[in-house]
This record gives C-alpha cells, sequence and structure tokens, in this order.
C-alpha cells in the first residue's frame, strides 16, 4: 500500500514531501524517485507529539533521519509492518531501575551504618595526637565564636577545679586531656573537643549541687577524651556525608530519605559514645571510692530544652531513658572521701563571679 | 485515503504553540515523584528526561515539534563520571577548609567562591549537553565554546554586579547571554545575541529602584527601631516580593527572546507579566498550604507519642527522649517525605511546565524562511555537565 509523509533526510532541515511504500519493506518515493528504503526491522519510534503524528527514525539510515506519518490508515501499517519499532523504548525497565536503586541504597546505607563506625574505629588509633590537636584548635575557634564567654580564672576556683580533675585524670589512666576552661555562659553545659580540650560552662556550674555531680560530668567528658570520641565523629559524620552528599546529591525524594536515616544513624552512634562515657564515668568515680548516681540526677535538673545552645530534634547528645537508668543504678556505697572541701567546692562555684 | 500532508492544525502560522493536556504531565510527574521516592532519588534522571521529552514533543515551531534524543542514560552516566571527578575534588575542599578554619573561624568562607565558579563550568556543560539533544526537522542544535571561560566570565561580571549593587546586572546578563549565543548553532546556522544590557536595563530599572528602596527602607526601620513598623515592613516586603519577581522575570524573558538570532531568524516574545506573578502566587498558595498540613501532621505525632509514652520526668526531657524514638522520628520522616514529594510536583507544574508553556506561547518566530536549507553540522557533547551540576547543587 502507499501513505503519505514527510521525509527529513538527516543531512539538511528541508522538508519533503514523500509517498511511503509499504511492501516488503518501507520506501520512501519523492516525484516518483525512491529516495531512501528503510528495512521493517531497523524502524524505531523516535520521540514526537504524540496525538498528532508518529515520528519514525532508522537504525540503519542517518541518526537524524526522521519520517512523519499523520493519517491513520498509514501509522496501522506501519505499526503492523515493524516489529521493533518500541524497542529501546524502556516501557518495561522502570522494575530494573527500582531493583537496582534499592540495591544501591541498601549498599550504601550498610556502608554507612557498618562500614563507616568501623573505619572510624580502627582510623582513630592512627590519627596522631598533633593531627588532632590541629582539628581540635579548628573547632575551638568556631565554638568561641558561637559561645561568647570569657575564660574564668578566679586563682582559688581554679585551683579547685585543677585538684578535682588530677584525681579524676589519675583514677580514669589519662595523659591527654588539657585542663578544663570554665566559660562565663549561662547554658548549662559541658564537652570536649578533639584534642582533649573540656569546656565547662558557668551554667552548668549554677545548677550543680554538690561536687560529685559536678565530678560526674568532668568524668563523662574525660571518658570522650579518653576514646577520642571528638576525632572519631569527626571521621565519622565526615564518611556518612561524604556517601550521602556525593551519592546523592540533590534535595529532591533521595535527600529527603537520607536525612532521616543520617540522623538515625548519627543518632544511634552517638548514644554508643554517651553510653561508653557513662560507663567510663561510673569507673573513674567508683575508683575515688564515689558514685556516678549524682551525674544523672543532674542531667534531670537541666531542662533539656537548654541543654545544648540551639535545640534540634534529633539532639547529638541524647539524655536517654536507660541512660538515666543505667546511671541511677550505680548505687555503688560511698566508701572515699569527698572530693572537694567545703571552702574548695564554694570557691569553684565561684569561679566566673569572684 | 487522505491526501494531506502531516501538518498538525494547531499551529499558527510564525507562531510557536504548546498544546498538551495539563493531566498528562500532572500523571507524569506524580508517578514521577513516587518512583524517586521508591528509587531514593535516582529516578531523577528518567524523570527529567520525560519531563523534557513532554515538553519538547508538545512544542511546535511552524507546525514542527522539537525531538528531544537525550536519554536517562546518559545523564545517570554523567552522574556517575561527575561522582568520580567530584571525588577527590570534595576532600581536597574539606582539608583545605579545615586548615582555613584552624587559622580563624569562617575562613573558609571564600572557598565558597570556588564552589559557585565550578558550577557554572557545570551549568554551561549541561547547556551544551541539552542543547546538543534538541532537534528540529532532522538537524540538531549544537553548541561550543569553553565551559571554563564561561566560569570566570560569570565571576567577573558577578563581582562586578555586586560591586554596583546589582545595577551592572542587565549588562552580566548580556555579556553571559552574548557569550552562550555566539557559540550556539542549528546545523551549520551560526547563533548570536543582538539584546543589549541598555535595554534591560531600561525596562528593568525601575523594578531595580523599587528593590533598592524596598532593601533600604528594611535597614532604616530595624535601625530606627520603628515599633509599629519592625513586625509588619517585612511581612508586607515578603507580599510585594512575587510581583516585584514577577515582574522582572517577564521583562527578562521578553528581552531574553527577543535577543535570540539563528542566521536571519529573529524571535519575539509578548509573555505578560501579570501571567509570571499569578504563577509565582499560586507556588506560594501551594507552599503555606502543605506548610500548614506538615505542621498539624508534625503535632499529631508529637501528641499521639505523648499520649502513649510512659516516660517519667519534666516535659521538656520527656519531649527530647520521645524525639529519639525510631516510630516517632519514621512518622516525622513521613510527612517531611510526603510534603517534600508534593513540593517538587507543584515546582515541576507551576514552575517548569506553566513557565514553559506561557514563554512558549508568547513566541512569535520571524523570518523563519531563513532556517528553511539548513545543513546538519557538529557533535553530541557528554551529560558529564549536567552530571557535575546536579551534584553540585546543593548551595545555590
Amino acid at each position: 500500500m502507499d501513505g503519505q509523509a514527510v521525509y527529513f533526510d538527516g543531512q539538511t532541515n528541508r522538508k519533503h514531501s514523500v509517498v511511503l511504500r509499504i511492501a516488503d519493506r518501507l520506501e520512501i518515493v519523492e516525484q516518483d524517485a525512491v529516495v531512501a528504503v528503510w528495512p521493517f526491522a531497523d524502524v524505531r519510534l523516535a520521540d514526537g507529539p504524540p496525538t498528532a503524528l508518529l515520528r519514525l527514525a532508522c537504525t540503519s539510515a542517518l541518526p537524524l533521519a526522521r519520517l512523519e506519518v499523520a493519517d491513520e490508515a498509514t501509522k496501522q501499517a506501519i505499526v503492523s509492518h515493524c516489529p521493533l519499532l518500541a524497542a529501546g523504548r524502556g516501557g518495561s525497565q522502570i522494575m530494573r531501575i527500582v531493583f537496582w536503586s534499592l540495591a544501591a541504597a541498601c549498599s550504601i546505607f550498610g556502608l554507612a551504618a557498618y562500614g563507616v563506625p568501623a573505619v572510624a574505629d580502627r582510623l582513630v588509633p592512627f590519627v596522631p595526637q598533633a593531627w588532632e590537636n590541629r582539628v581540635g584548635e579548628m573547632v575551638d575557634r568556631q565554638i568561641r565564636f558561637f559561645i561568647r564567654g570569657n575564660a574564668c580564672s578566679a586563682p582559688e576556683g581554679q585551683a579547685a577545679l585543677a585538684t578535682l580533675v588530677g584525681k579524676l585524670k589519675s583514677a580514669g589512666g589519662i595523659d591527654n586531656a588539657h585542663e578544663p576552661l570554665v566559660l562565663s555562659s549561662k547554658i548549662p553545659n559541658a564537652f570536649a573537643l578533639p584534642g582533649g580540650k573540656i569546656y565547662v560552662l558557668d551554667g552548668l556550674l549554677e545548677k550543680a549541687q554538690s561536687p560529685d555531680e559536678l565530678a560526674g560530668v568532668l568524668a563523662h567528658e574525660l571518658g570522650h577524651v579518653k576514646h577520642r570520641d571528638g576525632m572519631r565523629k569527626l571521621i565519622h559524620d565526615g564518611g556518612t556525608s561524604f556517601l550521602i552528599g556525593l551519592l546523592f546529591g540533590d534535595v529532591t525524594g533521595a535527600g529527603a530519605v537520607l536525612f532521616a536515616g543520617r540522623s538515625l544513624l548519627d543518632a544511634s552512634y552517638s548514644r554508643d559514645a554517651e553510653r561508653d562515657a557513662d560507663a567510663f564515668a561510673s569507673q573513674a568515680m567508683g575508683k575515688l571510692g564515689r558514685s556516678a548516681a549524682p551525674l544523672g540526677e543532674l542531667l534531670l535538673r537541666i531542662p533539656g530544652a537548654q541543654a545544648k545552645g540551639i535545640s534540634t530534634i534529633l539532639d547529638s547528645h541524647p539524655l536517654t531513658e536507660d541512660r538515666l537508668e543505667a546511671l541511677k543504678k550505680d548505687q555503688s556505697p560511698v566508701t572515699g572521701e569527698v572530693l572537694l572541701s567545703n571552702g574548695e567546692w564554694r570557691a569553684l562555684k565561684r569561679i566566673c563571679r569572684p | 485515503m487522505n491526501d494531506q500532508v502531516a501538518v498538525p492544525s494547531i499551529a499558527l502560522p510564525n507562531r510557536v504553540s504548546f498544546f498538551d493536556r495539563r493531566s498528562d504531565f500532572r500523571r507524569l510527574v506524580f508517578r514521577g515523584a513516587l518512583l524517586e521516592f521508591v528509587t531514593v532519588g535516582f529516578y531523577r534522571f528518567w524523570l527529567a528526561t520525560d519531563i523534557r521529552r513532554h515538553l519538547w514533543s508538545h512544542t511546535s515551531v511552524e507546525g514542527d515539534a522539537p525531538e528531544y534524543t537525550g536519554t536517562a542514560k546518559e545523564l545517570f552516566l554523567g552522574f556517575l563520571f561527575a561522582v568520580a571527578i567530584l571525588s577527590p575534588i570534595y576532600l581536597v575542599y574539606f582539608l583545605i577548609g579545615l586548615e582555613a578554619e584552624r587559622w580563624k573561624a569562617f575562613a573558609s568562607t571564600p572557598l565558597a567562591i570556588f564552589y559557585y565558579v565550578f558550577f557554572q563550568f557545570a551549568i554551561y556543560r549541561a547547556r551544551r549537553y541539552r542543547v546538543t539533544r534538541t532537534v528540529w526537522r532532522g538537524v540538531r542544535f549544537w553548541m561550543g565554546g569553553s565551559g571554563l571561560s564561561y566560569a570566570w566570565r560569570v565571576a567577573l561580571w558577578s563581582l562586578f554586579a555586586a560591586i554596583t549593587l546589582g545595577i551592572a546586572l542587565p549588562w552580566r546578563q548580556a555579556a553571559l547571554e552574548r557569550y552562550k549565543m555566539k557559540h550556539t548553532f542549528y546545523g551549520d546556522l551560526a547563533g548570536h545575541f543582538a539584546a543589549t544590557g541598555g535595554a534591560l536595563f531600561k525596562r528593568g530599572w525601575l523594578l531595580w529602584l523599587a528593590t533598592a528602596i524596598m532593601v533600604a527602607s528594611l535597614f532604616v526601620v530595624i535601625s530606627m527601631q520603628i515599633d509599629a513598623l519592625t513586625a509588619t515592613w517585612p511581612f508586607v516586603q515578603l507580599l510585594l516580593l512575587p510581583f516585584i519577581y514577577g515582574a522582572y522575570k517577564a521583562i527578562e524573558w521578553r528581552w531574553w527572546v527577543s535577543g535570540i538570532r539563528f542566521g536571519d531568524v529573529s524571535f519575539e516574545s509578548d509573555v505578560r507579566r501579570g501571567a509570571m506573578i499569578g504563577l509565582y502566587w499560586k507556588v506560594i498558595g501551594w507552599m503555606i498550604l502543605m506548610i500548614i498540613v506538615l505542621m498539624l501532621w508534625i503535632s499529631a505525632v508529637a501528641g499521639i507519642a505523648y499520649v502513649l509514652s510512659d516516660f517519667n520526668g519534666p516535659t521538656a526531657q520527656k519531649l527530647i527522649s520521645l524525639s529519639q524514638q525510631p516510630p516517632v522520628l519514621i512518622g516525622l520522616g513521613v510527612g517531611y517525605l510526603a510534603i517534600v514529594l508534593l513540593t517538587w510536583m507543584v515546582i515541576r507544574i507551576y514552575l517548569i511546565h506553566d513557565v514553559w508553556q506561557r514563554v512558549a506561547e508568547s513566541v512569535s518566530v520571524h523570518n523563519v524562511a531563513a532556517a528553511y536549507n539548513v545543513t546538519t553540522q557538529g557533535s553530541l557533547v557528554g551529560a558529564l555537565g549536567e552530571g557535575l551540576a546536579g551534584s553540585l547543587d546543593m548551595g545555590f
């Protein structure tokens, strides 16, 4: 049969009005001369206006040679003659895409959940202390930018703090920690930086009611220093953001899934670190004949929203129920002598307001 | 048998038309958003290709629809190459940033400039990819030029525009368009850009003035602490913003279209300001609605968890403890995800489809006969640029 079509030869953009001869091949005839022959098996659909016309290409012709067929009878004749019309248009590949995407996601999640923490654990012992100190200095500058407070230096208070920390350090066998620094900030918090610097904010000193409570906090932070948690967290967070940021770059649905997943991973990871630091605090306090239970009491007294300068729904310093329970359970008998005398404790409490 | 040559009857001579069923596109992006979710985002390459195919093939220039010949596989490969190239760059970037921060807090901020310039490079390469995948009447468009030299132009012009408080912006636009169009071809028909920065300035200076006055008045209100205005004034400005932006976009589109030349073929657009402003308001309306729904959802999840929890302790501690529970996190995550997917649907429908439609329909082509006998030329370029732009498109 014959049909009408518009033909583009793939070399110029001239529109050729042609006749299609559909016999054993597709013959393209212009003014009674055959200008091109397309074998049926080579004819493919090209992308075009879906309702108006059928746009065709041919694998054995020039890559941009096109036929455009508008009338229904010719369209149908072509559809029935060309067996591979829709080949390579990928109708059924959705399931394949879904499968491989999920496989990739599983592998990346697995890497983030197990690989990255394992790498962080293995890598930390090999990070030279000097490097960690450099990173610590960097974090330090940012912290001091956000927490605007002066370092408190009342001499009696400093002496008392040094006594307390000295006892804890020898009980815990720690040699890589700096002397803690008290900042005159009203935020009730304390934290350890990579490199071993420890900050105690005056807001926390105000809330603390006994030397043991403060000692618990310090011991907890010393635990982080001993385990080099700051450095470990840096490697861990860097690794997961790297994986996630790079592979799922944009903020489409992917970013959202990974935001949720990442937060869960980070939260569970830091929960472990917190538990370990608590265990270290219990041990150190136990060696001094004191209990870590007051640490739990102090943490309970600090309103959660204030515990960090900025409160987020996914607090990286989580006070979970099991953590509180574990601390409460530490009811080892108090046998040792008090860590600070009354005078020393008063001086320490007033380190920022001599 | 019908003897008519295939020319769709919808096309007016010399006028570009766009004709589709909106519900088709809605279904396309809805399905795409769901699949994007299921495939943790990997479907985006296929969706982007489908969207382009839809837009290209429903547009008609002198009765003939362009054809988009790009494939999702190319985009995916481009993405993989981009990952391979970016990995070491990220690491170096991170280490330099670390050292800079150690020296001084936030000393690494200028590194963002490098990132911005690199992003421009990627954008140029991405444009090259899309242009070489566009075919009209069996002849492809193509593009040369260097992404690097484009990126430097953007950097210097942006600096200049910043120094002049935005007055130089029209000339920046004109210079960049000139560079892009100078290297764009349709077959052997060379493109260039004929519109000037001065022309854009003449049409847009009132809007620039309005923006300058708004920013200045905000400073005045805040620094003088006029109590009655500090709360309401920013809000009023927020309401004005879509009008100004929409009007500017309409002006910019008209100016841009009027500057495009391929040989002796020229173009003209009469897109209305109202059409653009209306689109932005629709997007804002949907966004507000979705934020309200998200807030309701969050309070519902938190409320249910609060009632069901047996945590004993102060309320604040209880809330923090609740926010750590996996079921709560999952509940919040699902709500967040649904909103993100809907947001992308809204953006794709209004800011991609509708903007395309309104601009396309507003264009008329002059002297199209000058493009009647064009010979094919130029070669394809890979999709690496798209991959880079996609991976970098986080901060800008």
